[in-house]
């Protein structure tokens, strides 16, 4: 890693925020080239995914975490060849916050599953419970 | 409200020009809530017009209203937070005095007034008061505090403000034109869906806070990025100021947890508005989803409050001990732990809803183990303050008062964290007692210490000490009288928002509850009357060095109050505490640094933009609540156009030359250099004195 | 040798007893914020980290969407089932269309980073397009499923999807008038940095939609249509 790269348009040192495409990095060409292997990785992982629907491949209760698999891998072509988020150094704040949100969502959706699975559980059906109130 | 049975109301089914919206709005036949509604619009239109005929009005406009100044909008923000913070201190006499007076009868608030003020109670001191007075606080110390100019994005950072002065603003329209919400501050479904709350009280309550929620949202994505991304050169991660990382922490929490609270009343709005069934009882509605996502939200909002507090605290302990924060490192990953817990605890808010024992107990130890990073901080606070030399500034009343009283809240707090026990307290007047105990002792305390801290550095003088320390006494007095009986209360089995009881038991410790309001009520006083005498002896109590209280932290070494730029030169940090070392060194040299090369400085200007787009969205809002539809197209509109016309402007930035720069600075300087030449001297001599006879 | 020097000279133990700053490391430099070498980011970083910071806010907020979606997908109160309904060649036409508007997304960065004007326009202009096409394919969808008795109105579960799959829409729209008001600054303004800043903004915005959709059309149309 060079000092070059870390020197922008407004001629600062830093580091980089996610997104970035420059000029000075990248020849037009190895821009497009990174676009287009997203765009043919992204594709495939797609095709696979609605494929995956129908398919006698996999054991069939399996399919939902096979589906899980692909769209996280999908994600992550996106994150990589679109947002060009990198694990360099000049990356660690982009990468960490990235992270704190995986976190969170990932909090925010299995805890409330489990909480409200629980909840279904132990409780009434709703529509029993609430048969007057229609 | 009329007695029209509950349906979707479909937006297009509306065919009048005012939607909703009719005389009958405003409560002609409730004399209560329309004198104290039409006193405070007198008051305000009277303010407005004394502004316009004094001609105030381009000074405010042009220095405070469009500013994007870090240090006006801090300001700003904290003076909203007061003047809510009364509103709700108002809501509370009311909710003392009706219970005082409500044994065996009814009071003098009917149970639907009674209602509206506990929820409007809540809601205000939570959203309007203590997130504006932390928002202000950090908003003013923290770019100083970095040693740079401004926060990363100036102008979104005044419509945060604009947006939030819009919510509060329609929680107040809400006491004249129609009603607050009755369903409480978290408006749990099914009592707050369309069947059960027809009114607009509830629309009210949700635009309310979707519309400030944005503006918070903002704030916490520009302080995150203005902490991690613009800090004076020197200063690493391990350098900052405490109070920049529990900022750290708090805005890291907004971003993670507001999302959740728009999206959980964006359904609810949704239920109340188009007929959807998220939490309704009919057609499969799970209002037990709101309940578990309201709290995925509400109790990291509890840190978001509390942690600033917290480096408040800090900074003011180590300050008036005279010494470094005692494990400063510790201090860091209890906050950061924090940060990360508050996320895994939010069922205890629901212990009773009827999850079984294995989601109770992860919760409750989750619960149990974030009392750890909070005990961590207590006892770095005494070891800060252990073998200092402390003084007993109003700052530092503050600090101690919470620190006792704070850890009182947290022990009951952990009482609560066991799910058995939460069983026999839910809902009663000790969880009332508990969250005042912390909210008080902790946001409170820390937004009054905060404000007796930095004043001197915003205003250029320092607060009276003798009015301070009387409103510190009392306030303390105030709230071990208000809610150690509300304690009492709970363990007696007496359940919260109660309008009237006829339990003999309850009814001396609800009137000294009641009489501990009266002792609040002085503390107020002595608020007031401390910032009356301040005003009336400013020249005596001028702060000319710009370091009033021998600080350590960097907002210290520039003017008081600090130029629109802050710093002429950005500092360059060699350490923790650089102001400390800078100081140090002029003492130990006897004299400054040498004078820097100043050269012009680009300063952002300030910009109507916050204020229009919260205008649109005031007019969007009160639209929405009574459903008047073109006029929320109207709003919409205004707010792209408001957009693309922020988008189009060719210059946002203005220069300060370089002379201007070196004026202010120089005057600094010779401030500076006179103070070194009279009181740092004799420091000098006292310590190489000492050092030559021993 | 004289950087050595500058290092002993600046960073005194008594100073800096932990070696925290200023080359921290070994001497060798370390530019990225928060090692403190730097000082404050370039305008752009901030730019872009902010608006990055922003992004992730608006994942959380699906989240609890996609959250509620997950607790009501069997509340369909004998109305209706996702599977009955659901139309997986529109979706996929779909997913074909915003997959292939973030690729043209990216060619425009690709243009706009070797400042070709009319290039941007062209990609800009097509991803506009692929994107509204998606929005109409969708709103065609989701009329169909009401007049097939499934409106928000109908359950619980038609309510949670109509509101995730809705407010991506939502989303959608807010992009396509961003991407008009950006191809009006391009062709009035240029590339100066803030359009370039801004540009970097919108490129984030919407890949992180189509990152969006993804999850989306993973778990609310293909894990449920296999439910």
């Amino acid at each position: 890693m060079t000092d070059e790269q870390h020197v922008d348009d407004e001629g600062n040192l830093g580091d980089v925020a996610p997104g970035f495409m420059d000029a000075a990095d990248h020849s037009i060409r190895e821009g497009i080239q990174g676009y287009l292997m997203g765009f043919v990785l992204a594709a495939l992982l797609t095709v696979a995914s609605f494929l995956m629907l129908h398919t006698n491949l996999i054991w069939s209760p399996g399919i939902a975490v096979a589906l899980v698999v692909l769209a996280i891998a999908q994600i992550g072509v996106h994150l990589v060849f679109f947002l060009h988020l990198t694990t360099a150094p000049d990356n660690t704040n982009n990468v960490l916050a990235l992270a704190f949100g995986i976190l969170i969502v990932v909090l925010i959706i299995g805890g409330s599953i489990w909480i409200m699975n629980h909840l279904d559980e132990r409780m009434m059906p709703m529509d029993q419970m609430t048969q007057t109130d229609r | 409200m009329s007695a029209e049975p509950a349906r979707a109301c479909v937006p297009w089914a509306a065919a009048d020009m005012l939607g909703k919206l009719t005389w009958n709005a405003i409560p002609f036949d409730q004399p209560i809530p329309l004198a104290a509604g039409s006193l405070v619009f007198l008051v305000l239109i009277a303010v407005i017009a004394w502004v316009i005929i004094r001609g105030h009005l381009p000074y405010l406009w042009h220095e405070w209203i469009t500013s994007v100044d870090h240090k006006r909008i801090g300001v700003m923000y904290t003076i909203l937070g007061l003047v809510m913070l009364l509103r709700g201190f108002v809501d509370a006499i009311m909710m003392r005095s009706q219970q005082a007076f409500a044994f065996h009868a009814g009071g003098y608030l009917p149970p639907e007034h009674y209602d509206q003020v506990f929820s409007a109670h809540g809601t205000i001191m939570i959203f309007f008061a203590a997130m504006p007075l932390m928002i202000g606080l950090m908003n003013f110390a923290v770019p100083l505090q970095l040693g740079v100019r401004d926060v990363a994005f100036p102008t979104f950072n005044s419509t945060s403000f604009w947006l939030t002065a819009t919510g509060a603003l329609l929680v107040n329209l809400s006491l004249v034109v129609g009603e607050f919400s009755r369903a409480m501050w978290l408006p749990y479904p099914p009592l707050s869906e369309l069947r059960y709350s027809p009114g607009v009280g509830v629309d009210y309550y949700l635009w309310a806070l979707q519309i400030s929620g944005v503006g918070t949202l903002l704030t916490g994505i520009n302080f995150v990025t203005t902490i991690l991304k613009i800090r004076a050169p020197g200063m690493s991660y391990l350098r900052m100021p405490i109070f920049c990382w529990t900022a750290l922490a708090t805005n890291l929490l907004i971003i993670a947890a507001f999302p959740v609270l728009t999206a959980t009343l964006g359904m609810l709005l949704l239920d109340r508005y188009v007929g959807f069934h998220f939490f309704t009882n009919s057609a499969g509605g799970n209002m037990m989803m709101f309940v578990n996502l309201i709290w995925a939200w509400g109790h990291p909002e509890v840190y978001i409050l509390v942690l600033p507090a917290f480096g408040i605290f800090s900074e003011v302990i180590s300050t008036f001990s005279g010494k470094p924060l005692f494990g400063y490192r510790s201090m860091v990953a209890a906050t950061m732990f924090i940060c990360l817990v508050s996320f895994l605890v939010w069922l205890h808010h629901f212990f009773t809803m009827g999850a079984g024992g294995n989601v109770n107990a992860v919760f409750g130890i989750a619960t149990a183990i974030i009392a750890v990073g909070t005990g961590v901080k207590i006892y770095n606070w005494m070891f800060t303050m252990y073998g200092g030399r402390i003084r007993f500034t109003t700052p530092m009343l503050w600090a101690l008062a919470f620190v006792l009283t704070f850890t009182l809240g947290g022990m009951t707090g952990v009482l609560l964290s066991v799910p058995p026990a939460d069983f026999q307290l839910h809902n009663s007047m000790f969880l009332v007692a508990h969250f005042h105990n912390v909210i008080i002792a902790g946001v409170l305390f820390g937004a009054f210490a905060g404000i007796t801290y930095w004043f001197p550095k915003a205003f250029g003088f320092r607060l009276h000490e003798g009015w301070g320390k009387a409103a510190v006494v009392l306030t303390v007095a105030g709230f071990y009288t208000t809610f150690v009986p509300l304690y009492a209360l709970g363990l007696l089995g007496m359940t919260r928002r109660l309008q009237s009881y006829d339990v003999a038991a309850w009814r001396p410790w609800v009137i000294a509850a009641g009489a501990g309001i009266i002792v609040f009520c002085g503390a107020l006083a002595c608020q007031v009357m401390q910032l009356v005498a301040s005003i009336r002896q400013r020249e005596s109590l001028r702060d000319l060095t710009g370091d009033p209280w021998n600080g350590r932290s960097l907002e210290w070494s520039t003017a008081s109050p600090p130029p629109a730029f802050n710093y002429a030169v950005l500092p360059n940090v060699e350490g923790e505490e650089p102001y400390w070392q800078i100081k140090r060194r002029a003492i130990e040299t006897q004299q400054l640094a040498a004078e820097p090369d100043y050269k012009p400085i680009e300063m952002p200007r300030n910009s109507p933009t916050g204020f229009i787009t919260a205008f649109f969205c005031t007019v969007t809002g009160f639209a929405l609540i009574w459903h008047i539809w073109w006029m929320v197209g109207l709003g919409l509109l205004g707010a792209y156009v408001v957009f693309v016309w922020f988008a189009w402007r060719d210059r946002d930035e203005e220069v300060i030359p370089a002379e201007e720069v070196a004026r202010v600075d120089r005057a600094r300087r010779r401030v500076r250099a006179q103070w070194l030449a009279h009181n740092a001297r004799e420091e000098w001599l006292a310590v190489h004195g000492q050092r030559e006879t021993a | 040798m004289s950087e050595v020097e500058a290092l002993r000279h600046t960073r005194s133990p008594a100073l800096d007893p932990y070696k925290l700053g200023h080359g921290a490391g070994g001497g060798r430099h370390d530019y990225a914020t928060g090692h403190g070498e730097g000082g404050p980011a370039s305008k752009r970083v901030i730019v872009g980290y902010g608006f990055w910071l922003f992004l992730l806010s608006d994942i959380v907020l699906f989240s609890c969407l996609f959250a509620a979606h997950a607790v009501l997908q069997t509340a369909t109160a004998g109305g209706p089932t996702g599977p009955q309904l659901f139309d997986p060649r529109s979706v996929a036409l779909e997913t074909a269309c915003l997959l292939t508007s973030s690729f043209t997304c990216g060619l425009s960065a690709v243009a706009a980073g070797a400042r070709n004007r009319l290039w941007t326009e062209v990609f800009l202009f097509a991803t506009g397009v692929f994107g509204l096409s998606f929005l109409l394919l969708e709103a065609h969808d989701f009329a169909g499923m009401v007049a097939r008795g499934a409106s928000p109105q109908t359950s619980a579960f038609w309510s949670s999807f109509f509101a995730v799959v809705g407010c991506h829409g939502c989303h959608v729209t807010a992009g396509l008038l961003w991407l008009g008001t950006m191809m009006a600054q391009v062709f009035f303004k240029g590339f100066r940095p803030s359009i370039m800043r801004r540009l970097v903004c919108f490129n984030l915005f919407w890949h992180m939609l189509d990152i969006i959709w993804v999850a989306l059309f993973t778990i609310v149309y293909l894990i449920g249509e296999g439910r």
